[in-house]
């Protein structure tokens, strides 16, 4: 950027600032009409794409992403659903729910949730909610057992609510007698029943739930205590909070930043040009998100938040000059042209690198998280525009008279701020003790070395809510008494899955053992609490058939004893079921598995678990062994996150390292600009890896985070180290002067967006705590380390930075970044 | 699908009805009076499951669910009365029914036989033979409305709901049709709020049965999709039962029916599971 490009630019703010106002104005009208217009009026604006709202985890993936579309074929090949859990525990009953009233109110609950059913609005004519037919409930499924000498009875669990306590206690003992039900359906103490209520799609879950929270409202002082858990409620409930969160989360943080600018700089009409920027930014953003036709997710919820405090950054970096320039000038002119004479070229750099940092996200496989890199990236522009053209027409149209106290009163601000005299201290300090803060720097270093070594990669959309929210508590309890509310499915499909494959191999009794074996050893990695499959299902029926003896729990011996079995089983009332565990052609299997705990990593140790002892203890039959469920599907695009963002760190890595090189034409000083923000990505993240906090998604994204916004505080402090020397033409002459405005705007600017982020903290979501915090530190860090690092190693260095300083003859390039 | 596609369908069975020169039986057809709710679903009860003393047919199931898979059954039913009339008057032709189910494929479920003593006045006994465990097994029945071997059909469906079961009115009469609904006395019992039966005026033959659930929902549907005269009798030789929850599909497809065959009663016995009585199976 030319030094005439960036004169005119300020030229036409300072000469025409109403026309620049007016038309940052129209700008951002026009925008933000183009998105919110077809978003309230649909049909009047067909062309033009509406507001829509994508709350699914799910597409963390591409929809053409494997293991999406085998999630997909295999949910459709064996009628699954995603689930929402609903259990009722009675602590206080002895009997716990298997009393006469805990039962009918069951019994109700159980009718109400089958209605639970509403117009689909994409489909006419047709209903979405919880699928009738699939529902799993005491009063909704088949039991099988003796009765009399040689006779099988096949009838409903509980046809009815039972009228008596032996009634009542003679549905926990059947119920417990069938292995698909015992742990899934009933505790093994009996305080506890679940309902499995299967959705047409997922986002019907959050509305359900809802639902069925009304209904059980009356339950109070009854002992029946209701939960109502499941990854699709946590997700989805998620997605809900996220935007009420938004609407609180964005203005608090503004609302504080806004508190703290007034504090260093008291005067309200100059920090509301920086809000205004902000907002203009912001709001000009998510305008264009619309307008492209690119979903709001989880991540692109966010992006506001993230790019308020970056558009606040350049402003209060001018404003912080201005504050202690003014003063010297009393003409807010020359004041301006003077601020961004200086800061133009730093600001340009730092939102270039801000803007490399986001956009590496793109290089992640990961679609929200592109989209979310790509927009922000787009909204720093955005904010460095405005801030460049806006924030000097904003002063040029404020009377003069209004400025009359600003700044900075008469005398060396440096003397007269607390900030300023610790400051000074501070920057003496480091050059003198520049080797100590050198060790100390090598030891945090080293320090963070062996945290990053500890990090602990997982998520878990459930922990997404603090420990005490309602789903969060539904999630310990149920998982206290059930064999697991967390779904992952194992298909066992044909190897190659080619027509010539032995037909109907999933009616080989040495198949269907090989099944039991392989369930048998996932329930011994402490993690499965429950699986179930179509052997269990054979020997079942085959034990009721043989006169209901434990010894006759076990799997025929030949496939037409095995097809024999399942065709008795198929006279019941839900034949339908026995196809959630095989297809029609035996062909291929599913294993429902139940896990107690959301987390990535035991998801994970399931996957090895099983493929250890496939390796060990190979099919005997050709058939290949694959997951899916969105506990699998969660562990995949975890992982597709944490290398993609290692790829995104490293490619903005490089692209920074180039474009500071480009700055200060000086593959040294380049490196010098990446030393604080190496430190800092390591500070984090070793720091992460010690206090044990998972390496979750809001972690991996904050990393290009850190990178882009610790890199602009080494921007602004060597800029202005270079051009200091310049001008006095030593380093050691330029230590007081960089302490004194740079060190302080930075300061400052660490400050106000650090605490700025703290309302976060507030939110009931653990993935915004999760961002304030490591916001905060972030800035913290990157302010401490450059204001540490950067002075003792430019002190060490000197010599080779400034090689032509003792002759104190000043090279073309360094008059450029002069103060003119 | 249209919804004008039963009328059509209609049209066209009743066209074949009539091609096949089934003669009016009602008495009071000429009179153009309907007849009592009472007699149409008597005789149509007597149609579809009490033609003639006994009967046999071979029929070919083919089961399909929402994605098109599809499972194909073979099996032979037999058929035998205890009472020798057919008379509608006084409920002379309703009495106990045996059925001798036959399976012949897929191969792996051959030879499995299934054996139904229908009462009148309690629940139904049921004997299962597994010829690869060599088991006979006593299945208590109390509830008919279960799957039919894994089809969409009920039990019910394939041997008949006691029409005292329900309360019927006669909601429509069309050129073509009685149209009954038909409402249980005991609700609790079944998964329907009513079902409503169109049965043809000149056959009395049942063409089309739609359930509609407790939300007004209709969720069932059965159809007859070919009726041929055998021996006289009218018979529906194609049927179809809809599930429409979960979009599954069953069709019956009948053949080598015959009536009047004198099958011995002994046939219906528990010894013959085991050893099938080929003579009669054809």
């Amino acid at each position: 950027m030319s030094e005439n490009t960036e004169s005119s630019w300020l030229q036409f703010a300072t000469d025409r600032p109403r026309l620049t106002v007016w038309a940052m104005v129209v700008a951002t009208l026009a925008l933000v009409a183009l998105a919110a217009l077809p978003s309230v009026w649909p049909e009047r604006f067909g062309l033009l794409n509406p507001l829509t709202i994508d709350t699914d985890p799910e597409n963390m993936l591409s929809s053409d992403e494997p293991v999406r579309v085998f999630h997909d074929d295999m949910k459709e090949q064996f009628s699954l659903y995603d689930m929402v859990v609903v259990g009722v525990v009675n602590e206080s009953n002895p009997d716990g729910v298997f009393n006469v009233g805990s039962l009918r109110r069951i019994y109700e609950l159980t009718e109400y949730a089958s209605t639970l059913r509403w117009p689909d609005p994409d489909n006419p004519g047709r209903q979405e909610g919880v699928v009738e037919e699939d529902m799993l409930a005491l009063s909704r499924v088949d039991n099988i057992e003796q009765e009399g000498v040689g006779s099988v009875r096949f009838s409903w669990l509980m046809p009815e609510p039972p009228d008596t306590r032996n009634q009542a206690l003679a549905i926990l003992e059947r119920a417990q007698r069938i292995p698909l039900f015992d742990n899934t359906l009933v505790s093994a103490d009996g305080k506890a029943v679940a309902l499995y209520l299967p959705l047409t799609s997922k986002d019907m879950s959050y509305r359900v739930r809802e639902a069925l929270l009304d209904k059980v409202a009356s339950w109070e002082d009854t002992g029946d205590q209701v939960y109502i858990t499941g990854l699709p409620v946590a997700e989805d409930t998620f997605g809900v909070q996220m935007f009420y969160q938004m609407a609180i989360s964005a203005p608090l943080a503004m609302l504080v930043i806004f508190l703290a600018m007034w504090w260093f700089f008291r005067h309200i009409r100059l920090i509301t040009s920086a809000m205004i920027v902000a907002m203009v930014a912001a709001a000009s953003t998510m305008a264009l998100l619309v307008i492209s036709g690119s979903t709001v997710h989880i991540m692109s919820s966010m992006i506001p938040v993230f790019i308020m405090p970056i558009a606040v950054l350049d402003a209060v970096h001018i404003l912080s000059e201005f504050f202690d320039r003014y003063p010297l000038h009393r003409d807010r002119h020359r004041a301006i042209r003077e601020v961004m004479g200086i800061l133009f070229k730093p600001m340009l750099f730092t939102t270039l690198t801000t803007m490399a940092g986001f956009a590496s996200l793109a290089l992640t496989p990961i679609p929200p998280v592109q989209v979310f890199g790509i927009f922000i990236a787009i909204g720093v522009f955005l904010a460095w525009l405005c801030t460049v053209t806006f924030i000097p027409a904003y002063i040029m149209l404020m009377p003069e008279r209004r400025l009359t106290g600003f700044g900075h009163a008469a005398g060396d601000p440096d003397q007269d701020t607390v900030m300023g005299r610790w400051l000074r201290r501070l920057g003496e300090g480091v050059v003198s003790h520049a080797r100590a803060v050198l060790v100390v720097t090598m030891v945090v270093v080293v320090a963070a070395g062996y945290g990053i070594s500890l990090i602990r990669i997982n998520d878990n959309p459930v922990k997404w809510f603090e420990p005490e929210h309602p789903i969060r508590v539904a999630d310990r309890v149920l998982n206290e008494h059930f064999g697991g509310t967390y779904m992952a499915y194992l298909a066992l499909v044909p190897e190659g899955d080619n027509a010539a494959q032995d037909n109907q191999i999933f009616k080989r009794p040495e198949v269907l053992r090989y099944i039991a074996r392989l369930q048998q050893r996932l329930g011994e990695t402490g993690v499965v609490g429950k699986s179930n499959s179509v052997a269990d299902l054979v020997k079942t029926v085959h034990r009721e058939l043989l006169g209901g003896d434990a010894g006759a729990f076990r799997i025929p011996d030949s496939p037409a004893a095995v097809a024999q079995t399942l065709l008795t089983y198929q006279n019941g009332h839900r034949p339908q079921d026995l196809w959630h565990f095989v297809t029609p052609d035996y062909r291929r299997a599913s294993i429902w598995v139940q896990l107690t705990s959301g987390d990535n990593r035991d998801m994970s140790r399931v996957v090895q678990a099983l493929d250890d002892f496939i390796a060990a203890n190979p099919p005997p039959a050709s058939i290949q062994a694959r997951w899916f469920g969105l506990n699998y599907i969660n562990v995949v695009w975890q992982d597709k996150m944490v290398s993609g963002m290692a790829m995104a760190l490293f490619g903005s890595f490089v692209v920074v390292l180039l474009l500071m090189a480009l700055l200060f034409r000086s593959l040294l000083w380049g490196l010098l600009c990446m030393i604080p923000l190496t430190v800092t990505i390591g500070a984090i993240y070793g720091l992460i890896g010690i206090i044990g906090k998972n390496y979750d998604m809001p972690v991996a994204v904050l990393s290009a985070l850190s990178l882009g916004l610790a890199v602009d505080y080494a921007i602004h402090f060597l800029a202005r180290a270079r051009a200091t020397q310049a001008e006095t033409g030593s380093w050691r002459r330029s230590v007081a002067p960089m302490f004194g405005e740079p060190a302080r705007a930075i300061t400052r600017n660490a400050i106000v967006l650090g605490v700025g982020f703290l309302p976060l903290l507030a939110a009931p979501l653990v993935p915004y705590q999760t961002v304030g915090v490591f916001i905060a530190a972030i800035l913290l860090t990157a302010g401490l380390s450059t204001l540490l690092i950067l002075p003792a190693l430019v002190t060490l260095l000197q010599r080779w930075l400034f090689p032509g300083a003792r002759r104190a003859a000043p090279n073309p390039q360094n008059q450029e970044e002069g103060v003119q | 699908m249209s919804r004008y596609w039963p009328v059509t369908l209609f049209q066209k069975l009743a066209l074949v009805v009539i091609a096949l020169g089934i003669t009016p039986i009602a008495l009071a057809q000429d009179a153009g009076a309907a007849p009592s709710v009472e007699r149409i679903v008597n005789r149509a009860n007597m149609v579809s499951y009490f033609q003639g003393r006994d009967g046999r047919a071979r029929v070919a199931m083919s089961i399909t669910d929402r994605q098109g898979r599809t499972r194909s059954r073979e099996l032979t039913i037999l058929r035998r009365d205890g009472p020798e009339t057919d008379a509608i008057e006084g409920s002379a032709y309703r009495g106990e029914q045996k059925y001798y189910v036959y399976f012949r494929r897929p191969a792996d479920v051959s030879q499995m036989t299934l054996l139904v003593w229908k009462h009148q006045d309690r629940d139904d006994d049921r004997w299962l033979y597994l010829p690869a465990l060599d088991l006979v097994k006593r299945i208590a029945a109390s509830d008919k409305r279960t799957s039919f071997v894994g089809s969409d059909f009920f039990y019910e469906d394939i041997s008949g709901r006691s029409i005292d079961a329900d309360s019927h009115e006669l909601i429509e009469t069309t050129d073509n049709y009685y149209v009954v609904r038909n409402k249980p006395k005991r609700p609790g019992e079944v998964e329907f709020a009513y079902y409503d039966v169109y049965i043809h005026k000149q056959s009395f033959l049942p063409v089309r049965t739609e359930y509609v659930d407790d939300s007004g929902n209709l969720y069932r549907r059965y159809t007859a999709l070919a009726v041929e005269k055998v021996q006289g009798y009218p018979t529906v030789v194609k049927a179809r039962m809809e599930n429409l929850r979960n979009g599954g599909t069953t069709e019956l497809t009948y053949s080598g029916i015959d009536y009047d065959l004198s099958l011995p009663e002994d046939v219906f016995s528990e010894r013959y599971l085991r050893r099938a009585p080929r003579e009669y199976l054809q």
